[in-house]
């Protein structure tokens, strides 16, 4: 049960050195140093680190966070259902952010926390949707935490994608897709494969992943590895993480085209820095409306923000609504910040 | 094609091949109006009246009334006030028409937009931006409220069209300079010939001159150049017909109606002519700072007032028409002489034997109050433009600084959201008082590096303003310093920019207030 008026307790969830920690449970959320036990929202690097004895995450993520952290010592949980860590009941919901990616509730019977790691409320067919969840505490990202970062749905920047990629076909130029090689690559692949025949190339390091995604049965589109197939000028679109921008990988194409898919694409300026020609706003992250939804409807009365625009998400709360809002450091958000 | 498909091929090259091409297909296809709209607008000519950024500011705040700092820190983030309104309000899921022209009928809602009464122009703007696209937003409030840029030079639009007329781009330069009228036989117009009349009243492109390279000693011979000191002025034509006397800038601007005394007395020589030269602030003799002349520019109304407190001069350099004859093919020498036929004021000249002399000449420049030498070679026609070899600068070194970083800001258009906007201070017994606001001079790795300890030491944010730790020094080149009641430090630099960053020193081996008095002090 949700209960109120817990002002006068301890908090059961803490900031230390090695990570946010619930006390009781003895066990750290997403920690940022070794500890004994880590429950884990998702396998990107900044919130799955390498060191700890033991792990829990949600089921579908088991094998990304296995190869990830090269440990067998995880326990996964299914979506939903709760278990016991010294009293401390804890469940693992979806959050529609990747494959296996969770929200965490802990809850000591009195008060009630979620902790959403990295979250999106818009649709992903390589995931589970995201689960609202009802608490005392949220502590959420805010990435994209202002009025200016609104996501476009699918079924628009999808035909925009397969336009740019026919015209560099036309321009006999080989059309080059960044994106980050977890998540956002398999998120392209199955929207390609749900609406063409057509097949990409990819990069070594979304090649990888895509083994646990077709372990998931996740629909991804033909692919074969950019480095086997022929040299030259390519049709096929190539996904690519973007730390391969001016390096040799893209040599073997002739002549490339550079776009990029990500939520900072939304502005201008940022897109014409990183040099990219043409922008795609995809984002695996929740945009404004998402988060104040989720707020909403987590009828949380304190909310903590992490990383990010958290200045702007807790002043307008504070300022808008009755929820008492506070910003809290993390070493969450590094990938993101680096990847700008 | 319209405006708007030209600006999505813009934008998405960085190529300025590809960017040229881009403008050549869109002026040789595109509707008269709209093309010659853009090219107007793309060459950077100034719109009369226009949407003040105010104005779109008060659409942002109307929008979020009850919290208008969401509309700053937005604005931080995009680095664009337009791109911002039009990611906040434009309706997203519209595709940009990219075919039906746009700009004529732009031009019409931007007029009825600055009929409206003030009370309604919010919510004027705001309906009109929602029903468009989000490029279209964009691009329609950049050109209403001017300072449209999108990586292309004037050059980059004069260069696609001397493709697209087969004209030489030194003929297209010298036709466009006297400003651009949008109707639709512009094109035709400019294919044209030019009548001798045309020719002579029109200012001719200024020649521009290289920095001298470090290796002068041994790869240019000193005597082979006219030496002059280069006045730290503005550089204007001045040209008399028979039937009018105009004063040209070199951003191609008309600022006759700015100097009447130079037209004045301009109008008591004898002769046609065109004159290169520089307008300066003198007064009994001495010649006034560029901060004199500055309070000269851009003035609705000279006043006798402000004509008798800042008196303005020509002080001339070349003449490249004279009597109706052109000439601008002689070598410099000659035209030099032929300067003696008008009796106007000339800057003085010499042609120097050795390097030596040279330097020891540019040693003086300062206590003349001018800004370095220009070197000026003896037999080179006047060719606009900056062709290598013929002029070079050789500008005294700045006078430089060590400054503490106080205040960071995000920058705009490719810099948005980087924080390479700084102020700097010096020291104040133990207080830092800011004495300069510098925007360039770093490279981008630099950029990077500092725009990430910029937000790890921030103490305080103001809206898009950071306020950090005053621990980072940065050296400082300025061109001039001045006097300045307005500044809290009491003095204003003249063009201050960043040499480098001093990772060497810490905030408390940064320059005073004191330092710079001295160097007022010493200043003629």
């Amino acid at each position: 049960m949700v209960s109120k008026n817990v002002s006068t307790r301890e908090p059961l969830i803490k900031r230390t050195p090695r990570g946010l920690y619930c006390p009781p449970a003895d066990a750290y959320i997403d920690p940022w140093r070794p500890v004994n036990t880590a429950l884990i929202t998702h396998a990107h690097a900044d919130h799955a680190r390498t060191g700890s004895d033991h792990y829990h995450c949600a089921a579908p993520g088991r094998g990304l966070l296995a190869s990830r952290l090269g440990t067998q010592a995880i326990t996964p949980h299914t979506y939903g259902q709760p278990f016991d860590l010294n009293g401390i009941e804890i469940t693992f919901f979806p959050a529609g952010h990747v494959l296996g990616s969770a929200q965490i509730r802990l809850s000591d019977g009195q008060q009630t926390w979620v902790i959403t790691g990295d979250y999106k409320r818009d649709a992903d067919p390589t995931c589970a949707p995201f689960q609202p969840v009802e608490c005392d505490v949220l502590i959420t990202e805010a990435t994209f935490a202002l009025p200016i970062y609104r996501w476009p749905s699918m079924d628009e920047i999808m035909p925009r994608i397969f336009h740019w990629w026919d015209a560099n076909i036309r321009a006999n130029r080989t059309p080059v897709l960044l994106c980050y090689s977890l998540g956002k690559a398999q998120r392209l692949m199955t929207e390609i494969g749900l609406r063409s025949n057509r097949g990409v190339r990819i990069h070594g390091a979304v090649d990888t992943l895509n083994t646990y995604y077709a372990e998931a049965d996740i629909p991804l589109c033909p692919a074969e590895r950019a480095a086997d197939g022929p040299s030259g000028p390519s049709r096929e679109l190539i996904l690519a993480p973007p730390q391969v921008a001016g390096s040799r990988f893209l040599k073997r194409f002739g002549a490339t085209e550079l776009a990029m898919a990500s939520g900072w694409m939304q502005v201008r300026g940022i897109r014409r820095r990183a040099a990219i020609n043409q922008g795609f706003v995809v984002s695996d992250h929740a945009d404004w409306d998402g988060l104040l939804r989720t707020i909403s409807q987590s009828k949380a009365h304190t909310v903590y923000a992490t990383h990010g625009e958290t200045r702007v998400l807790t002043r307008y709360l504070n300022e808008t609504s009755n929820i008492k809002a506070t910003r809290l450091e993390t070493a969450f958000g590094i990938e993101e910040e680096r990847d700008q | 094609m319209n405006f708007v498909g030209l600006f999505q091929a813009l934008d998405a090259s960085q190529s300025t091949l590809a960017k040229r091409d881009a403008l050549v297909e869109f002026i040789a296809t595109a509707d008269a109006i709209e093309s010659g709209r853009a090219v107007s607008l793309l060459s950077g000519r100034k719109q009369s009246r226009r949407l003040k950024p105010a104005h779109l500011r008060a659409v942002g705040f109307d929008l979020y009334a009850q919290t208008p700092w969401l509309f700053e820190d937005c604005y931080a983030a995009v680095g664009d006030l337009s791109e911002t309104l039009a990611i906040l309000l434009a309706d997203a899921t519209r595709e940009a028409n990219i075919r039906t022209p746009v700009l004529e009928k732009w031009s019409e809602t931007q007029a009825t937009l600055l009929k409206a009464h003030p009370d309604e122009l919010t919510a004027l703007i705001r309906s009109t931006v929602s029903e468009m696209s989000r490029d279209e937003a964009f691009l329609f409030l950049k050109t209403a409220s001017g300072g449209f840029r999108v990586g292309v030079s004037r050059g980059l639009v004069h260069e696609a069209l001397s493709r697209v007329t087969e004209i030489s781009r030194d003929v297209i330069d010298e036709r466009l300079m006297d400003g651009f009228e949008v109707e639709p036989a512009w094109l035709e117009r400019l294919k044209k010939p030019v009548t001798e009349a045309e020719q002579h009243a029109r200012p001719c492109p200024f020649v521009l001159a290289h920095p001298l390279p470090d290796s002068h000693e041994e790869t240019l011979s000193a005597d082979d150049f006219i030496v002059e000191f280069k006045w730290d002025g503005i550089r204007a034509q001045l040209i008399k017909t028979d039937q009018i006397i105009r004063l040209w800038s070199r951003g191609d601007h008309d600022i006759t109606a700015q100097f009447p005394e130079l037209i004045e007395l301009a109008a008591t020589w004898p002769g046609q002519f065109t004159l290169d030269g520089e307008i300066l602030v003198m007064r009994d003799q001495r010649m006034g700072s560029f901060q004199d002349l500055q309070t000269r520019l851009n003035r609705k109304r000279v006043t006798a007032k402000l004509r008798a407190s800042h008196p303005a001069h020509f002080r001339a350099y070349d003449l490249l028409k004279y009597a109706g004859e052109d000439f601008r093919e002689r070598p410099l020498i000659e035209r030099k002489e032929c300067l003696n036929h008008i009796n106007v004021d000339q800057s003085p000249w010499s042609v120097q034997s050795s390097w030596a002399a040279i330097a020891d000449l540019r040693q003086e420049a300062r206590t003349h109050g001018a800004e370095g030498l220009m070197l000026k070679s003896k037999c080179a026609p006047y060719v606009g433009g900056r062709k290598t070899g013929l002029w070079w600068k050789w500008k005294l070194d700045p006078m430089t600084a060590d400054l503490v970083l106080i205040y960071a800001q995000a920058g705009h258009g490719r810099r948005a959201s980087l924080h390479t906007d700084y102020t700097l201070a010096a020291w104040s017994a133990d207080a830092l008082v800011p004495v300069a606001k510098a925007y360039s001079g770093l490279t981008d790795s630099e950029l990077k590096e500092i725009d990430q300890w910029i937000k790890a030491h921030t103490r305080d944010k103001f809206g898009p303003v950071r306020q950090v730790e005053p621990q980072l020094v940065f050296e400082i080149g300025f061109e001039g310093i001045a006097r300045s009641p307005r500044h809290k430090s009491g003095v204003a630099l003249r063009f201050p920019r960043i040499m480098r960053w001093r990772t060497d020193l810490k905030a408390e081996d940064a320059d005073s207030i004191g330092y710079f008095n001295r160097l007022l002090d010493a200043a003629p």
